[in-house]
């Protein structure tokens, strides 16, 4: 469980369905906005990961 | 001589229909929904979405937990606590049930400790939304 991957995709899962769940009704209007959504957030994450690459590293990190 | 009235009476201007009818009572609605998380939608008959939201809710208290993250408190001179605390409070009984029923206080050195405290933090801001949602469709202002 502790991967900073895993955790990431997990907070994006809840996240997306709580807000698909709040703002839509139609199934259509849900599975576009969760995806969206969803995607939106692992994507970024990893594009965010990707863009600080090359800054230096700290100490070894607890988590894998 | 009175002379006839020709101009037409002024209509009421037209109210919009709310898109939903106005169920049970709105106070209430918002009361029970920050107390338990869903309950309110069960409430203003909404039961399948509210079964969906406190699922969700439990997940984040539950991860939250799990990684040791921090249950915010006010703490003198960091008035940003205040904010943190106010939006985890959002939760509603399980915050008080977890700081004072258990004890629970987080590990600032567990590994996932910043992980746990989004994850809490997340469930107190969620709750937040739902209790405002239930209030809406109490009063019939969303479906």
């Amino acid at each position: 469980m502790l991967s900073h991957f895993f955790l990431m995709v997990l907070y994006s899962l809840v996240v997306s369905l709580f807000f698909t769940a709040l703002w839509k009704r139609e199934r259509k209007e849900q599975t576009k906005l969760f995806l969206q959504l969803f995607l939106g957030m692992v994507g970024g994450g990893l594009l965010v990961a990707w863009l600080m690459y090359p800054f230096p590293q700290g100490p070894p990190s607890p988590i894998p | 001589m009175a002379e006839p009235l020709n101009d037409p009476q002024p209509q009421p201007a037209a109210v919009p229909a709310l898109p939903a009818e106005p169920v049970g009572n709105p106070f209430l609605a918002m009361v029970l929904a920050w107390l338990v998380p869903g309950l309110g939608h069960f409430y203003v008959r909404r039961a399948a979405r509210g079964a969906l939201f406190l699922g969700l809710v439990i997940v984040c208290l539950w991860v939250g937990c799990s990684l040791q993250g921090n249950l915010y408190q006010p703490l003198a001179g960091q008035p940003l606590t205040i904010l943190a605390t106010g939006g985890a409070m959002g939760m509603g009984l399980p915050y008080f049930v977890l700081r004072y029923a258990l004890g629970y206080a987080g590990d600032v050195v567990g590994a996932g400790y910043e992980y746990g405290t989004a994850f809490l933090l997340t469930a107190g801001l969620m709750n937040w939304l739902l209790v405002l949602d239930a209030w809406d469709i109490a009063r019939g202002k969303k479906e």
